[in-house]
């Protein structure tokens, strides 16, 4: 079965507020691209990117996305992080969906 | 947030502990090992990461920063995994802080597994000299480790394992060395028996001489004659190695990683015979990043045997005249030069000429006189002047081939060897250490090996009649002194001399002085 982006990134909301997370932003943009869900789980920031197409047996959340993705996500997060001063340690967590259900891939690339 | 380890990287024979500290502050997650490290301890990060995660522990968000202090030293290894991936644990909280009394040292595995590394001893070496507590080290290098008596050696086999020792919740025993034992049972073991070497008492007479006095030895003799079985006796007949000898070369294996897992010193004398292919850098030292100890290193103390000498390539052969000299080598680099010892007995072996067989009374050789000198003109005169001994080793007889007979055993040489290099010892006591008359300067030759009146003018007529050059004429009575010491006199006789002009480079005539 397959979401449409946007119905994907608001059921990811949901689900990472079940997780005990904190949405802080959604759809934050910069020139360098879009970040799909900003929120805090404790004291760490987490920048999250949604996937609706990618099942399992597709390899990682890595290979979801891309590195010229990541680098895009990588960018605008740093932007973000400028523009709101925050100081706080910072993640790359990635949903995906496998047969309609959320699935929180935290940690999921780094940059460098 | 912030962490600081003891580590250490091997630089040379040294070693130079390194201060890992780790900080973990807000922003986006990067981690950056800095403080000049080279390739492989860059990589580190993907192997420290996935040992974190798969040893319980978490790998903290934001931006890591390792450095490695102090930061004008290059660092290569892979030892720095051990103590970055604790640096970490500490400084996101999930271990205590240390009081910073143990170096730790270890490759990590992805599982979390920890790995032996090489260069253990030098490290430990260098923790006892900053009056460190304690080694951590992987298990399979703990033997070595705990060759240093002033440190304990903590063996651990994975991440989870020094987390816990750090922690405290571990009690690690330390491992002791039993050494000195092991070198007083191993050391003087005979493995090649010159007494299995048939006939070729000359060359066995050589073999003893260049043992007692420390000299360079030329093999030359047709093929199947046994120059290579003579030259691996020749370790055997050196007096046993000293602790603090064994602990040298000990040394210089641990740091070209040839250790035998488990295996604490090496007790026995170094026999090593590389191939004519071998490169110079293979020879000398040499490699990428902090250079590495070469197969000249890898003989200290011991033998380097090269067999089919001429087939080397000149250039390398070319580089063996300074350590020869120096009985060291230097290895300079951009930004960086090492020193490693490298005294050692040079055996070279050769046929006479490239067929092998001239001078054969059975076999005729094919070789062009032309061809002949092709063949030894590939060794240069500035090499050969180092060799104090040339030695010829014909075809056995057919009695010699068939007798039951055997000679004088390695042990019986090996008594007659230490006594004399004991006489040298004693001799060249102000000199500062133990010294052999090969050694000898030419203040020392002067000093140290006079000649009475008959003798002289047996050497006199020599030089006149062989045309023998100053360095020639050094060199016999250099040989001459040790001969005299095998016998016990300090007076070098006429016989003594008489029997040295016999090992001059006369077999080679027309190549060599």
């Amino acid at each position: 079965m397959s979401l449409s982006g946007e119905e994907a990134e608001r059921l990811a909301c949901l689900y990472l507020k079940e997780q005990g997370f904190q949405v802080v932003a959604r759809n934050w943009r910069s020139r360098f691209g879009e970040i799909d869900i900003v929120a805090r789980d404790g004291a760490t920031l987490v920048f999250v990117e949604v996937k609706a197409r990618s099942g399992t047996g597709f390899g990682g959340p890595e290979s979801a996305v891309g590195p010229e993705k990541q680098r895009r996500i990588a960018a605008t997060a740093g932007q973000f992080m400028q523009e709101t001063a925050c100081e706080l340690p910072a993640r790359f967590d990635v949903v995906t969906f496998s047969g309609g259900a959320p699935r929180l891939h935290r940690d999921a690339f780094r940059i460098g | 947030m912030f962490a600081r380890l003891t580590s250490g990287t091997v630089i040379g024979i040294d070693a130079c502990l390194i201060e890992v500290q780790c900080d973990i502050s807000g922003g986006l997650p990067t981690f950056q090992i800095v403080g000049l490290p080279e390739k492989e301890v860059s990589e580190s990060r993907e192997r420290i990461r996935s040992a974190i995660k798969n040893s319980g522990f978490s790998f903290p968000p934001g931006r890591i920063t390792a450095n490695l202090a102090p930061a004008d030293v290059r660092k290569g290894g892979v030892g720095f995994d051990l103590p970055i991936a604790l640096g970490i644990l500490v400084a996101s909280g999930q271990l205590p802080s240390t009081s910073n009394r143990h170096l730790y040292v270890g490759e990590l595995a992805l599982n979390g597994d920890v790995c032996d590394v090489s260069g253990v001893l030098p490290l430990a070496l260098a923790a006892a000299d900053r009056n460190l507590e304690g080694v951590v080290v992987p298990t399979g290098n703990a033997a070595e480790a705990a060759l240093v008596d002033r440190v304990n050696a903590y063996p651990i086999d994975s991440l989870a394992d020094a987390a816990a020792f750090l922690r405290g919740d571990r009690e690690v025993t330390s491992c002791r060395s039993d050494a000195s034992r092991l070198l007083e049972t191993r050391s003087g073991e005979i493995r090649h028996d010159i007494a299995d070497v048939r006939g070729q008492t000359q060359a066995k007479r050589a073999l003893e001489i260049a043992a007692a006095g420390g000299h360079n030895l030329l093999l030359i003799g047709p093929p199947g004659a046994g120059k290579s079985l003579l030259a691996r006796c020749l370790p055997e007949l050196l007096p046993p190695l000293s602790f603090d000898e064994a602990l040298e070369v000990t040394r210089i294996y641990s740091i070209a990683g040839l250790l035998e897992r488990g295996s604490s010193l090496v007790v026995r004398r170094p026999f090593r015979a590389p191939h004519q292919t071998i490169s110079y850098a293979g020879m000398v030292g040499g490699g990428h990043g902090i250079p590495g100890p070469g197969e000249i290193s890898l003989a200290h103390h011991g033998v380097l045997f090269l067999d089919e000498l001429p087939e080397f390539d000149r250039r390398v052969l070319e580089t063996l005249r300074q350590p020869l000299e120096d009985r060291s080598i230097l290895l300079s680099r951009s930004g960086i030069s090492v020193r490693y010892p490298a005294s050692f007995s040079l055996v070279g072996a050769m046929n006479p000429c490239p067929c092998g067989f001239l001078g054969d009374p059975i076999q005729a050789c094919t070789c062009s006189i032309r061809d002949v000198h092709r063949y030894r003109r590939r060794l240069s005169g500035p090499l050969l002047d180092r060799i104090d001994l040339f030695v010829e080793v014909p075809r056995l007889s057919t009695e010699d081939l068939f007798t039951a007979k055997r000679g004088p055993g390695s042990e019986e040489v090996r008594d007659r060897v230490e006594a004399a290099r004991r006489v040298q010892w004693e001799r060249m006591r102000e000199a500062g250490g133990r010294f052999s008359n090969a050694e000898l300067d030419a203040d020392g030759v002067r000093r140290h090996c006079r000649l009475g009146e008959e003798p002289t003018t047996l050497l006199r007529r020599a030089v006149t009649r062989f045309g023998i050059s100053a360095r020639g004429h050094a060199r016999v009575l250099r040989v001459a002194r040790t001969i005299a010491d095998l016998e016990g006199t300090e007076r070098i006789e006429a016989a003594h001399v008489a029997e040295a002009l016999r090992y001059r480079a006369q077999l080679l005539a027309g190549t060599a002085g």
